[in-house]
Formats: C-alpha cells, sequence, structure tokens
C-alpha cells in the first residue's frame, strides 16, 4: 500500500500548490498588484480592534497611516481618542425649524471622508407634504429638488443613524465588527467588516451604507483629521455609517452637520449632563423618537420647538 | 487507513471515465463555471457595484438562491425518514442521492454567501476562536453554525455507507443510527435558522411574520424532492441504478401534502397582509400589485403563483403524479414556483420599500446572472462527479475486499520497468535479478516490445541441465515451461527465456489476473501497453499483498 500513500502525498501536494495558488490568486486579484506586499499580510492578519492592546493599536495606526500617505500623497492622522468617562451622546433634531437645505448632509461628507464617486451620503433629509400623513415615510421624497427651500406645503425630515442604545446591526453582525462603544455611539471597525450587510437589512432607519465600488475622492478633498472608528479612508466592500463625527466629538467639539445647520435646528450633548442642551430639549419639549414601536431606543431625538 | 484512502482514489479515478456525451456535459459545465469565475473576478476587482444591488436593496440574487438552495438541502431529510425510520425499502435503496444532492446544494449555498460578501478574503473573521463569531447573538452566525455542520453530517453519513458498501456489507445502524437521528432536526435547523435570519429583522415587516419558519420548510418539502424526482428519472436512464417506480410516486405523494401547507400558509399570510391592511403590508403589495407604478416582480409572482397551485393539483392526484409526462410537468412547475416564491420573491420585498420608504426596483445585472449561472454549473459538476464516483459503488460493480473485482494491473503493478535484450549474458541477467531482489523481467526487442520473460527459474534450470538427474525430478516442480534443448554456460537471455511472455493490459482485473497466474502456472504477468512496451509486472507477491489488505 506505499504505493496509494505515494499516490496521496502527491495528491496532497498538488492540491495544497493548487490551494496556495488559488489564495495568492484570489488575493491578488483583490488588490492592486503594487500593494500586494508585506502590508498586505499584516493587515489581512489584523486582530479585532476591541482585542488588540494599545501597542498593537499603535502599529496598526502606524501601518494605516502609511498607506493612506501613499495613496493620497498627504499625511492623515488617524486618531485613537477613547470614550470620555460620564459622557453618553444625545442628538436632537427641530422638525419645526429645519428648512430642508441639505448643508448638514454635505457638510457631513466634507467631514466624514466618504467616497463621491460612488457618492455615499450618511444624512438623508427626507421631504413630506403638509396635511399628509407621515408616519408612513413611503409618502415621503428623498431626491426633491426645488430652486429654493423651504418649499411653503412641505416640511423636512433628516435622518441619520440613531445611534439606538438598542441596535439591532449590533446584534446581527456575524463577526463583532460592528459595536456600541461606552459613549453611546454605534462604531464599524472597516478592518475587520466582511460586507455581508446583514446590518443594513437590520437597520430600521437606512442609516448604514455600503461601500459598493472603490471608494472615489481627491485627495484634496480628504479630511486629513481622522479617528480609526469614525471617518478614515475606507475600503471596498465594508460598511459605514454616522458616528456622531467621533473624531470631533470625542475632542469636545460638535458634530459636523450640528454647526453646518443655518437655523440651528441641530442639537447635541451629553445625556447625563443635566445641565446640556440636549437634556433641556428632551424635559422641555415634545419629544419622539423614529419608529419607537420597535423598541430600538434611539439617542436621536426629533422635537417642535414652535408650532409651524 | 492507508488502504481505505486507496481505494477512495480508486473510485475517485471513475470520474474521468465516460463516454462522449459525459465529457460533452462536463466539458460545457466547465465552461460555464470559467464563465462565472471570469464574472467573479471582474466583481472583486471592481466591487459589488457590478452588480444591481444598491444600498436600498441591499441583497439581491445570490442571497435569493442561497436561500432556495437551504431548502433543497433540508428537503434530503424527505428521504431519510421513510428510508430510515420507517425501513421503506424503495426509498431506502435511493436516499443515498438525496444526501448527496444535499452536500451539492450546501456547498452551492456556501459559494453564494462567499460571492455576496464585499470581503471574501476576511470569511475568517467569522469562525470562532481564530475569528470573532458572534455567536448566538447573530442568526447569521447560527447560519455558519447549521449549514457546515449539516454539510459535515450528510458528508459523513454518505461517505459511510459508501464506504460500506464498497466492501459489501450492509452499514451498522449502530454506528452511523444516530448520526441519521440528528440529521432530520438538523435538516429543519438548517431552513428554521434561515428563516430566522429574515425573520427576527424588526425593521423589515414583509420578512418580521412568525410565519416565514414554517413557509420555509413547506415550500422546501416541494421544491427539493420536485428537483430530486428529475434527477432520479435521469440517473435511471444513464447508468444502471434501478429506482423502483414507487419510491417516485411515494415522494410525489409527500410533495402533493407539502405543497398543500404551502398554499396554506401563504393564504395566511396574504389574508392577514391585506385584510388588515396597515403600511406593513406595502412590500406584498408591491409584490403581487407593484406600488407607485413599480411592478417589477408582479408578472414573476404571479406566475409562481400559478405554477405551484397547478403543480399542486397534479401532484394530488394519483393519476396525474403517476404519469410521467404529468408528473414531470408538476416537478418543474414546483421548483420554478418556489424558485421565485422564495428567491426574488421573498428577498426582495424586504427591501422594497426600503425603510425610509423608497422604492428601488432591483432586477439582478448581467454579472450577477453570470456568476449565479456558474455556481449552478459548479453545482452540477459536483453532483455529477459524485454520482460518478458513488454509482459503480452503489451498483456493485466497484467491491473491495474480498470481492476485487474493481482492482485492475494498473493499481497493483510494480511499475518498475527494468527489462533485458536477448542479446544480454544470462549471467548479467542473474546480477541484475539478484541486486534489484526480483524473480523475473521481461525481454524486449529492439523496439521495446515484449518478446519473453527470464526469470530465476530459467537460469536454475539451465544450471540444472548440465546434472539431467536432478532436473528430470525438480523440473516439473520449479520450472514447467521448460524447453528441451540443452545449452551451456556463456548463453544469452534470448536462448533460455519463456517466450511468447504472458502479458495482459493496464485494465485487466484482479481475477483475470489471478486466473492467468494459476491457469498457466506463472509466477508474473507482464503488463504491457498498446504497442506491446512493458509497463510493469504484476507477480504473485503483487496479488498476495492485495488479498492480505
Amino acid at each position: 500500500m506505499k504505493k496509494t500513500r505515494e499516490m496521496k502525498r502527491e495528491i496532497d501536494i498538488n492540491r495544497r500548490t493548487f490551494l496556495k495558488g488559488a489564495a495568492a490568486g484570489l488575493a491578488g486579484a483583490m488588490l492592486p498588484l503594487d500593494k500586494a506586499d508585506a502590508s498586505f499580510w499584516e493587515a489581512f492578519f489584523q486582530k479585532h480592534f476591541v482585542e488588540m492592546n494599545d501597542a498593537e493599536k499603535q502599529k496598526v495606526i502606524q501601518r494605516l497611516e502609511k498607506e493612506y500617505e501613499q495613496k493620497y500623497k498627504k499625511a492623515i492622522k488617524v486618531g485613537l481618542e477613547k470614550p470620555i468617562p460620564g459622557v453618553l451622546f444625545g442628538y436632537g433634531l427641530d422638525l419645526s425649524r429645519c428648512i430642508g437645505c441639505r448643508r448638514c448632509e454635505y457638510a457631513c461628507v466634507d467631514e466624514n471622508n466618504q467616497s463621491k464617486d460612488p457618492q455615499i451620503h450618511w444624512i438623508t433629509v427626507l421631504r413630506f407634504k403638509k396635511g399628509e400623513k407621515w408616519v408612513d415615510l413611503e409618502e415621503s421624497e428623498k431626491y426633491y429638488n426645488p430652486p429654493l427651500v423651504p418649499e411653503p406645503d412641505y416640511f423636512y425630515m433628516p435622518v441619520q443613524c440613531q445611534q439606538c442604545e438598542n441596535p439591532p446591526c449590533v446584534r446581527s453582525c456575524p463577526t463583532q465588527a460592528t459595536w456600541k462603544e461606552p459613549d453611546g455611539i454605534v462604531v464599524v471597525d472597516y478592518n475587520w467588516c466582511i460586507g455581508c450587510r446583514y446590518c443594513m437589512a437590520a437597520c430600521p432607519y437606512g442609516a448604514r451604507r455600503f461601500n459598493w465600488g472603490e471608494p472615489g475622492r481627491k485627495s484634496e478633498e480628504i479630511n486629513p483629521n481622522t479617528h480609526y472608528l469614525g471617518n478614515r479612508p475606507r475600503y471596498k466592500g465594508v460598511v459605514e455609517k454616522c458616528t456622531f463625527c467621533i473624531q470631533r466629538t470625542r475632542n469636545g467639539r460638535y458634530p459636523a452637520c450640528v454647526e453646518a445647520c443655518p437655523v440651528g435646528a441641530r442639537k447635541f450633548g451629553n445625556l447625563l449632563d443635566p445641565d446640556s442642551e440636549i437634556r433641556y430639549a428632551i424635559e422641555h419639549k415634545r419629544v419622539f423618537r423614529l419608529k419607537e414601536d420597535l423598541n430600538t431606543n434611539p439617542k436621536f431625538y426629533y422635537f417642535f420647538a414652535y408650532g409651524v | 487507513m492507508a488502504h481505505i484512502i486507496g481505494n477512495f482514489f480508486i473510485a475517485l479515478r471513475q470520474v474521468y471515465k465516460g463516454t462522449k456525451g459525459y465529457y460533452v456535459w462536463v466539458g460545457s459545465l466547465l465552461l460555464l463555471v470559467l464563465l462565472g469565475v471570469s464574472a467573479y473576478l471582474d466583481q472583486v476587482n471592481r466591487g459589488l457595484i457590478v452588480t444591481a444591488m444598491r444600498d436600498q436593496v441591499s441583497w439581491g440574487f445570490y442571497i435569493s438562491n442561497f436561500t432556495f438552495l437551504v431548502g433543497v438541502a433540508a428537503a434530503a431529510v424527505l428521504l431519510v425518514i421513510p428510508a430510515y425510520l420507517y425501513n421503506f425499502k424503495p426509498i431506502k435503496e435511493i436516499v443515498l442521492f438525496g444526501e448527496l444532492l444535499a452536500i451539492t446544494a450546501i456547498t452551492m449555498c456556501i459559494l453564494f454567501i462567499m460571492v455576496d460578501m464585499g470581503q471574501p478574503l476576511r470569511v475568517w473573521h467569522i469562525l470562532p476562536i481564530i475569528g470573532a463569531m458572534h455567536f448566538p447573538a447573530s442568526l447569521l452566525a447560527w447560519d455558519v453554525v447549521v449549514l457546515n455542520g449539516y454539510l459535515a453530517i450528510n458528508t459523513v453519513v454518505a461517505f459511510y455507507v459508501l464506504y460500506r458498501l464498497s466492501i459489501g456489507k450492509e452499514y451498522k445502524m449502530s454506528v452511523i443510527g444516530p448520526l441519521i437521528l440528528l440529521s432530520i432536526p438538523w435538516a429543519v435547523s438548517i431552513h428554521t435558522v434561515t428563516a430566522f435570519l429574515y425573520n427576527g429583522l424588526s425593521a423589515r415587516p414583509y420578512w418580521n411574520a412568525s410565519i416565514l419558519a414554517p413557509r420555509f420548510l413547506a415550500s422546501a418539502f416541494c421544491s427539493g424532492p420536485a428537483l430530486m424526482l428529475i434527477l432520479f428519472q435521469i440517473i435511471r436512464k444513464l447508468s444502471e441504478v434501478e429506482i423502483d417506480n414507487r419510491a417516485i410516486f411515494k415522494i410525489a405523494e409527500l410533495i402533493a401534502y407539502a405543497m398543500g401547507l404551502n398554499l396554506f400558509f401563504l393564504g395566511a399570510e396574504v389574508f392577514k397582509e391585506f385584510y388588515s391592511g396597515s403600511i406593513h403590508s406595502f412590500p406584498i403589495q408591491y409584490l403581487y400589485f407593484g406600488l407607485h407604478g413599480k411592478t417589477a416582480l408582479v408578472p414573476w409572482i404571479w406566475f409562481a403563483t400559478g405554477a405551484n397551485i397547478t403543480a399542486f393539483f397534479l401532484f394530488l392526484f394519483p393519476k396525474t403524479r403517476q404519469n410521467f409526462t404529468t408528473l414531470n410537468m408538476a416537478c418543474v412547475l414546483v421548483i420554478c414556483g418556489v424558485y421565485i416564491e422564495k428567491g426574488m420573491g421573498l428577498v426582495i420585498p424586504g427591501f422594497v420599500p426600503d425603510t425610509l420608504g423608497e422604492i428601488y426596483e432591483y432586477s439582478p445585472s448581467k454579472p450577477e446572472v453570470l456568476v449565479a449561472v456558474g455556481i449552478w454549473a459548479a453545482g452540477a459538476l459536483l453532483y455529477t462527479m459524485l454520482l460518478k464516483f458513488a454509482i459503480p459503488i452503489y451498483t456493485g460493480k466497484l467491491r473491495f475486499g474480498i470481492k476485487r473485482e474493481g482492482i485492475i494491473a494498473k493499481n497493483i503493478m510494480s511499475k518498475r520497468v527494468l527489462s533485458v535484450t536477448p542479446e544480454t549474458p544470462v549471467e548479467e541477467v542473474s546480477k541484475l535479478l539478484i541486486s534489484k531482489n526480483i524473480s523475473g523481467v521481461p525481454v524486449v526487442d529492439k523496439e521495446n516490445k515484449v518478446i519473453g520473460v527470464i526469470s530465476e527459474s530459467d537460469i536454475i534450470f539451465n544450471e540444472m541441465r548440465r546434472e539431467p538427474q536432478l532436473a528430470e525430478k525438480v523440473g516439473d516442480l520449479v520450472m514447467p515451461n521448460m524447453k528441451g534443448d540443452e545449452r551451456g554456460p556463456g548463453v544469452h537471455a534470448g536462448d533460455i527465456m519463456t517466450s511468447p511472455a504472458v502479458t495482459a493490459d493496464e485494465d485487466t482485473h484482479l481475477k483475470e489476473l489471478h486466473r492467468l497466474i494459476m491457469q498457466k502456472k506463472i509466477k508474473r504477468v507482464i503488463v504491457v501497453n498498446e504497442a506491446g512496451h512493458p509497463l510493469g509486472v504484476v507477480s504473485r507477491a503483487d496479488i498476495l499483498r492485495v488479498l492480505g489488505s
């Protein structure tokens, strides 16, 4: 039976070389050739973000910053700012003020390095006709395009990630590539996401976006101040979403959309701080949250500061 | 263990033997697979943007096919129960082909998931220990567990049964019984978990209905067996496998009940959605009637509904299900009906309208279709190969162990093709035999054609010629084919060789080799190719080695 053993060995070897070849071929096809070097394998074997210690995270950051610099020909800082103890971020949106100008939407794109070709927006502004039932989102219009806003017969409702306390997307992710941080922000590790898009099916707010193609953004449009879990440049084939501008808010700044709003419809703050603006809105205005029947418990509050 | 692996490869060799039609079939499948692979490589390069999927409809044709195929895989249980639990003989005889189909379907499921992934190289992230499997929270993690478990169970059961068959023995229920028992709830679980994958999402009211898992199972028990019925008829026609009509009609009857249940569940769903008429009924409205003038799925779903109802009646009446024309028609209708209903008909309305009310009409792009065709071709290829492997064992053509009809000269011959020419001096032949520790070599002419054999007995006998008395005494024992001429020292191989040599070709069965050696009272058979060139030697020792293993 020596012969069969030899035969087996030969076949094993053939299979191994074949598998190796196939893996290399697939890997080669996944990445342009110039990138298929050591850093490819480093990226391939990168651990889950939560399981890395600080030194390992630093190493990853160095690799990423180098990669980004090669790609965009400019220095890009990838931050690792941790959640601030005693902070739970919450958001308020005054529907009575919103004029549907979409400045928040574009400020978000400027800030968060989304792909411009194909276009990815984290904020969707919906337009409703006044007097129509509007719990029925299907009656809304996302592609409205009038010469001037606000239009007299319409009102507007911006939607973005609601940063649920009970997020269905996090529960659904098969690889724990998305999770809720202690400050309440739901984040994605773009180096761990396998791109199965189950979270997109699970999200009741249409807040998650997928990189269907290679993200396209010019070097001069890149915002170099980034966070690992936020606005650093993404890859083809991974999911991304609003992070309440984690790179800003963990450094004590407002999210870009809050700053951009020309009518002050957007409020942001620490839900655990009784003196915060967001707490004031929740306690003094008639607030509601989107699709509350689903018990996702969003930290995104809609309210009407005054009647229209 | 080594001989089991050896036998496995002998059986595996069957896959590249076949008629012209077989090669054409395999060749065309390979071509389609290649087409799919090239479409997939382009998708890997450019990203999933080559598909028609977008953020609004983030799963499409791939996941639809996946869902349908999980049902096909689960349906093997419909054969397993009557075969092993009720010992219904006609089905017991064919359950193996159902299990092989399950193996194929699960493999295709895994392929459809892989091509849907944005980062397929990171697939290991989903594994426990080395990855970060989100178990038990994520239903997708459950699906990974149950699908791979089901693949493993069916592979073990099918190959164990094949192994026992190959050595001419019944399988032992004490060994395989527990696994078979386990496979029954496991089959139910793969489809239940896949249904729960959709079912558990409160964001998608169309899927968020508890009827989903029962509906999944009922429709799986229609489409899977219908596919099997067609395959069984093809197998019966193209091979020597006998499939009892009673098995076919019994399965057809079971499909009728499953389809009855499926239609009932569908009716319950349709009633609830349309009668209550909440905004949660928009997806089903979109599916059956269209929404805001968007009607992409409407003709498809009505065709599917019509096909399923027609098939139900064709399966229900004994007269139509026992007539092969109407039976096959019903099978095709049910396969198409369920393929639409729980493929695109299930996945797409989950996303339309999307969670913010947008209606994005999805229909698969050309690359998506090509990749899917490639996977279906790969599945057909895999099933063909599995059958090609299994059928000779199943029909008894291939047996290992006591009966060894399956073993041929090629498998057991010694491949050291040493040879001598007629001009080689006998002394040199002796030295060669001693140094290589062999008992005989073929003698070849200038064209490397075997013309005789020279063995140690020939040489010894030649020596004995010098002592004729001794030769007379032992000659018959040692060398039956002795020649009459007296030879002295200094002779050549050609002078004392046994000629012509007893030869056989590579495909000669063990039994025949055995017969030759016994009948001709020889010690070795020279294996030659068509041109008569020596390829190897089968000696008595080689045969003993096989019989003893």
